[in-house]
């Protein structure tokens, strides 16, 4: 028997792991950096701007995630696709072998 | 002394290695005579916070941990004053050997790295950068454990700052995940390393970091790439780190209780690596000292004393995950790349088994495992960690950047089988570079969009300062 570790962890989990993204944050993520100065952070108390960062950092692992999902996806089918060349050229060379 | 100005304190006599975010001195404490290590790192000044940790450090006091004596500031760097470990690191001694450790290496080595595990996690304390990269052995092979606390802290925060995570080889699945963490984290580091040593390098070390940053918590734990090379205890004392769920992992106190580390030989079997790594070494800086004329700098004096050539332990982590990488072409997706080599001397693989047979793009980022022969000696070394990427593929053809496989990676991937066979090679070459440009321009990107946030928190903490 084990006793559960977590509730006393030494170091805890990413408070703002799971905490909703107001949209407008997510606009100004992706938002074009021309109209980024009419947001006047500094109206914000602290602990709100931390809590932007914090999610803003969340949404950029995110958004990496996705690019490497992509990635993998891709990779796959390119791996796919060349391993089917060689099966094909490998039957191509067998056909020519049975008949010579 | 601790109020004097730290020069007028030590003499620096040679630079030792370089890390991500400093370089290592040895050097002379004047008054007593003693030989002691310097890291010096550059940090920006609210980092200084900091530096109040540091006393919770130097109260560890333990054979198997390195002995913390005190910290400075000189200008912009930190100076980071502690014992001196003559043999240098384990992964020093593995890349300048060019030889991955036998079993009673290991088990030695592991026995000692246990003991500093168990002192810390006694005390609550996690180290949180285990690998073979700082367990330090001085010159009698005591093994002890480097990079605790402060140097962790500041790699930590400045990994922040950049929303870079640091290099994720070592990192247990639930730090990767953020979902909290505590001792045993350091337990899953302790596997991977002993892989390391075994090996080479890290399970995944030869893709990606950020591809590694998804595998690790999404994969099966990790094993042996060839299991019959290894004894039953020795696997399962590393299926005993590698447990995916924290709450399930075996402990440091009862990790030391196992057969494999129990039956482990006395420290008189590393003497033998330490000699070679030693004879390598100074043979290296010979070369250097009569082959080079300016670029030694600082680095070879010492007679007797290990002296170690600034480009020998050089490290490119910092580069890793900015720099420009060439590729990798993997004939597997996802699952780790396994090794179908026969060779059963512990030779380690300059390059790894993604290497198709044919010519390959070299990712910088495998500069962590292994040594290029362009960086031996002979070579000018290279001064900055970020300069370590360009170099070492430039004789090859550097991909251009351009983004044509973006617009076609989401969906349909019919047209592949219109494409020449070699076109999709070259797709598939271009993948890390491609990927890893992409991900460049996400994080330059969010780095503007968290600015103004930033400033203003900053603008706000300094205002409560004077509250
Ligand atoms: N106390 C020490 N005694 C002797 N050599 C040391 C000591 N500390 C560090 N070194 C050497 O200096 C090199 C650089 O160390 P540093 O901690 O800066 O980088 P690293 O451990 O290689 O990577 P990281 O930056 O991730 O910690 C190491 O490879 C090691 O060989
Ligand atoms: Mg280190």
């Amino acid at each position: 028997y084990r006793p559960s570790r977590q509730p006393n962890v030494l170091v805890p989990a990413n408070p703002y792991l799971n905490s909703a993204i107001p949209q407008w944050l997510h606009v100004y993520s992706r938002g074009a950096p021309e109209h980024d100065h009419k947001l006047k952070w500094d109206l914000f108390r602290l602990n709100e701007l931390e809590h932007f960062d914090a999610l803003l950092v969340r949404l950029n692992r995110q958004d990496i995630e996705d690019i490497v999902l992509k990635y993998e996806h891709f990779r796959s089918a390119l791996v796919i696709e060349m391993e089917r060349r060689r099966q094909e050229k490998e039957i191509e060379m067998l056909k020519q072998s049975v008949e010579n | 002394s601790l109020a004097k100005p730290p020069d007028e304190v030590f003499d620096i006599i040679c630079k030792i290695g370089r890390g991500s975010y400093g370089s290592v001195y040895k050097a002379l404490h004047k008054e007593s005579g003693q030989v002691l290590a310097i890291k010096q790192v550059p940090v920006d000044t609210d980092l200084q916070e900091i530096i109040k940790e540091i006393s919770i450090m130097q109260q560890c006091d333990s054979p198997y941990i390195v002995k913390y004596y005190g910290s400075y500031f000189k200008n912009t760097d930190l100076w980071i004053v502690m014992e001196y470990c003559g043999a240098g690191s384990v992964s020093d001694i593995m890349r300048l050997r060019n030889k991955t450790l036998t079993e009673d290496e290991i088990a030695t080595l592991m026995l000692d790295t246990l003991h500093g595990l168990n002192y810390l996690h006694s005390r609550r304390k996690i180290h949180r950068d285990i690998k073979a990269g700082n367990i330090l052995l001085n010159t009698v092979g005591h093994a002890k454990l480097a990079d605790f606390g402060v140097a962790g802290q500041l790699t930590d925060t400045m990994a922040k700052r950049n929303t870079v995570i640091g290099t994720p080889y070592w990192m247990a699945p639930e730090v990767i995940q953020e979902i909290g963490y505590d001792c045993v984290a350091d337990i899953w580091s302790l596997g991977i390393t002993a892989l390391e040593m075994a090996e080479g390098k890290p399970p995944y070390g030869d893709i990606h970091p950020m591809r590694a940053i998804f595998m690790i918590p999404t994969k099966p734990p990790p094993s042996f790439r060839n299991p019959d090379k290894w004894s039953t205890e020795f696997i399962d004392f590393v299926s005993k780190c590698l447990v995916k769920n924290p709450e399930l992992r075996t402990t440091a106190e009862e990790l030391m209780e196992h057969e494999f580390v129990k039956s482990a030989p006395s420290r008189t079997t590393l003497q033998k690596m330490i000699q070679e790594a030693r004879e390598i070494l100074e043979m290296q800086a010979g070369i250097t000292t009569n082959g080079d004329d300016s670029e030694g700098e600082d680095e070879l004096e010492g007679g007797g004393t290990m002296v170690r050539g600034d480009n020998n332990t050089m490290k490119s982590q910092g580069s890793s995950t900015n720099g420009t990488v060439g590729t990798l072409v993997e004939s597997e997706l996802g699952t780790m790349v396994i090794n179908e080599d026969s060779e059963d001397d512990g030779t380690m693989k300059r390059h790894g088994t993604a290497t198709a047979g044919k010519d390959e793009y070299r990712p910088s980022y495998l500069d962590h495992f292994e040594k290029n022969d362009k960086e031996k000696p002979a070579a000018k070394p290279t001064q900055q960690p970020q300069q370590v990427a360009p170099p070492s593929m430039s004789p090859k053809t550097a991909t251009p950047p351009h983004h044509f496989q973006r617009s076609f990676i989401d969906g349909d991937f019919e047209f592949l089988r219109n494409l020449q066979y070699e076109e999709l090679e070259a797709r598939l070459a271009d993948l890390d570079p491609e990927m890893e440009r992409e991900i460049d321009e996400l994080r330059a990107r969010y780095q503007a969009k968290r600015q103004p946030i930033l400033e203003a928190i900053d603008a706000k903490k300094n205002r409560q300062k004077f509250i």
